[in-house]
């Protein structure tokens, strides 16, 4: 199985849920703990699901509303995240790349 | 308020849109992205969000058109939460069905498949066909040539003969035609075919026969002449020909009484021919380079014999010979007005030279008001000369509204030819992805099916805009042909001019022009460029599709 390059974007992300391992987290409560966007943060989301270090489900918050889509690392995402962390030099340096310009990251072989 | 909810409603449609076209397995990421839209504060923001996740499953979209479905891996679908889209899908591909038919139904107007011809009329040049109106092999013209040869209609014959640029054929025709009726022996000498039996000398003495007034079988013979003497070198400007043969022609043709290049009678001709076999080729009324203007032998060479006239009337001058003078300046005159309005293109200055010679012998000979009456007719040719020019210039480049007509003809033409391939395409694609051609297995994706609807819309607009704009052009030939109202005439000869040439080209950028050639290359080019790509996108899903070897 593929693993996605770890971008600064991807590690934000990655230290955000590694914060909370066992919660459900919303795309829109991650966009804002990590400032990216939407075009941004979804694209890093689908390929963390495509390489099995993230899982979805759809959850009903209370009646009348939409379900809304949630995501948690696997036992296999977290190991990695936390593996990242202890070799990442500066959580820092993830969280200023999380304004960058530059886009996340691009899929490529582990 | 409403308008303050601007946005999020906008947000929400945007994203319903994406994921429409999206592939299925983007459906999940995409209604999630949706779903958080009713999490968020701000109008602006919802809107910001959604634009992003908009792109982002638009990017997968075209990516599924390029690599293949299979080859990405479905997340867990929660289909059964959605079900807004299967009425969508409905709504669209009735829609798309409706525009289709009314498009075709578009077809169904004689006026406007009249209109498509036209609009295809710029691809002669770009697939290198024919241009129209400049070969033999043109399907009306065949056709009515079969018929009338059927018919033993002679002014059929004669008809195709004015538009047959084959020579030895259109002198066929033309003969057949006289034979049949004599009274087309006009046909000899007419615009389109005064070069083309011009070797033969029976025509033109059987014009001579049948019109003896007429100076037009006299200028034909110095065509003749002038182009066998002078063959293969320049025609000296200005000089008269020293050829005795060709002054004699010239002479006669100055000294005849009248100039008939037979307009009206071809004129009628075509009408008459037009509606009995109900031709509805726009460039078959307008088949004539100078919509029946002076043929070029009676200007260029009239100009050169001026000039010798005009040479001669000095000499006279100078021998004290007025009389002499007088005749040779009149003759000059004279023959100028038969010429009618052209004369102030081809012989301004021999005749402004002439009038100011009349006035000054006039006064010479004490006719006072003869004098004042030349000198008034010099300085009118100067006064008229601007008008005619603007006049002119119009007749040849057309108005601003026939140019932006024949643009828009020309652009949705092409317009329909591509939401066709489009819609064609896309059909395809449905039958192959389905792999099967029942309508009620049949499974399109959300992208093909809003390419579809693009398409389709697209192919009405258009239809629409061509029968808009080739409407008043199809009015003025039914007029011409059923009344003989030439108003609209001249608008649809430039028209159908610049419907000919291919979109793009004529445009002036800067100092840059873009000629019919240019185009043609940037057509091809464009084409090769494209077809490389298609190419190389086969090539990519091959490799993405390929079966790979399973590691041991």
């Amino acid at each position: 199985m593929k693993t996605p390059r770890l971008s600064p974007q991807t590690l934000l992300l990655l230290e955000r849920f590694i914060d909370r391992p066992t919660a459900w987290r919303y795309g829109y409560e991650l966009s804002r703990e990590t400032g990216l966007k939407s075009g941004t943060l979804y694209p890093i989301l689908m390929r963390l699901a495509k390489s099995s270090l993230l899982e979805t489900k759809w959850v009903t918050t209370e009646d009348g509303v939409p379900p809304r889509h949630t995501y948690r690392l696997t036992p296999k995402g977290a190991e990695l995240a936390r593996a990242q962390q202890t070799t990442s030099p500066s959580t820092a340096t993830a969280r200023t790349a999380g304004r960058a310009r530059r886009p996340a990251f691009s899929g490529g072989k582990a | 308020m409403i308008l303050a909810d601007f946005p999020r409603s906008l947000a929400i449609l945007l994203l319903r849109f994406a994921i429409w076209i999206a592939p299925q397995d983007t459906h999940d990421w995409g209604r999630g992205m949706l779903s958080e839209l009713n999490h968020m504060e701000g109008n602006w923001s919802a809107l910001l969000w959604s634009l992003g996740g908009a792109g982002v499953l638009a990017k997968h979209a075209v990516l599924a058109l390029i690599l293949p479905g299979g080859h990405r891996r479905t997340v867990s679908s929660a289909s059964e939460l959605f079900d807004k889209e299967l009425p969508m899908r409905r709504a669209t591909l009735t829609a798309t069905a409706a525009c289709v038919a009314a498009s075709l139904l578009f077809f169904l107007a004689p006026v406007f498949r009249q209109a498509f011809r036209v609009s295809l009329a710029q691809w002669h040049y770009v697939l290198y066909v024919r241009a129209p109106f400049t070969e033999q092999s043109d399907p009306v013209l065949k056709d009515l040539l079969r018929k009338a040869e059927q018919n033993h209609d002679a002014e059929a014959l004669a008809f195709v003969a004015l538009r047959t640029w084959d020579r030895s054929e259109s002198a066929r025709l033309a003969d057949e035609a006289v034979r049949l009726d004599p009274n087309l022996t006009w046909v000899y000498a007419s615009a389109g075919t005064f070069y083309l039996p011009s070797s033969n000398s029976d025509c033109i003495s059987a014009l001579e026969h049948w019109d003896p007034q007429n100076a037009l079988p006299h200028l034909i013979v110095a065509q003749e002449i002038g182009e066998t003497v002078t063959h293969s070198k320049e025609f000296p400007l200005g000089k008269a020909h020293p050829n005795p043969g060709w002054q004699d022609a010239m002479e006669a043709a100055f000294q005849s009484p009248k100039l008939d290049t037979y307009v009206d009678l071809q004129k009628n001709l075509d009408r008459r021919v037009l509606a009995r076999y109900h031709v509805d080729d726009p460039f078959q009324v307008v088949s004539y380079g100078d919509w029946y203007g002076l043929p070029s032998y009676a200007s260029w060479y009239s100009s050169s014999y001026a000039e010798s006239l005009l040479d001669a009337g000095k000499s006279f001058e100078a021998r004290g010979d007025r009389k002499a003078a007088l005749d040779k300046y009149w003759t000059i005159a004279r023959f100028s007005q038969l010429m009618g309005a052209n004369r102030e293109f081809f012989m301004r200055k021999q005749l402004k030279e002439a009038y100011a010679r009349l006035a000054t012998l006039s006064q010479l000979e004490g006719n006072k008001a003869g004098a004042a009456y030349y000198a008034a007719l010099a300085d009118q040719l100067d006064k008229s000369l601007e008008d005619r020019l603007i006049a002119r210039r119009n007749s040849y480049l057309g108005s601003d509204v026939s140019h932006w007509n024949a643009f828009l003809v020309r652009l949705s033409g092409l317009l329909i030819l591509s939401f066709g391939a489009l819609l064609a395409l896309c059909a395809i694609g449905v039958v192959i992805r389905s792999r099967s051609i029942r309508l009620t297995s049949l499974r399109p994706s959300g992208l093909t099916l809003a390419l579809g609807c693009v398409a389709a819309v697209g192919a009405l607009l258009a239809s629409s805009i061509l029968f808009a704009s080739y409407w008043p052009y199809s009015h003025a030939l039914q007029r011409f042909v059923s009344a003989g109202d030439e108003a609209g005439l001249s608008d649809l000869a430039n028209f159908l001019g610049n419907s000919q040439l291919p979109l793009g080209s004529g445009l002036r950028i800067g100092s840059w022009y873009v000629g019919v050639g240019d185009t043609v290359f940037y057509f091809w080019f464009s084409v090769t460029i494209l077809c490389a790509l298609a190419l190389l996108i086969a090539l990519v899903r091959h490799v993405q599709t390929r079966p790979r070897g399973v590691a041991a």
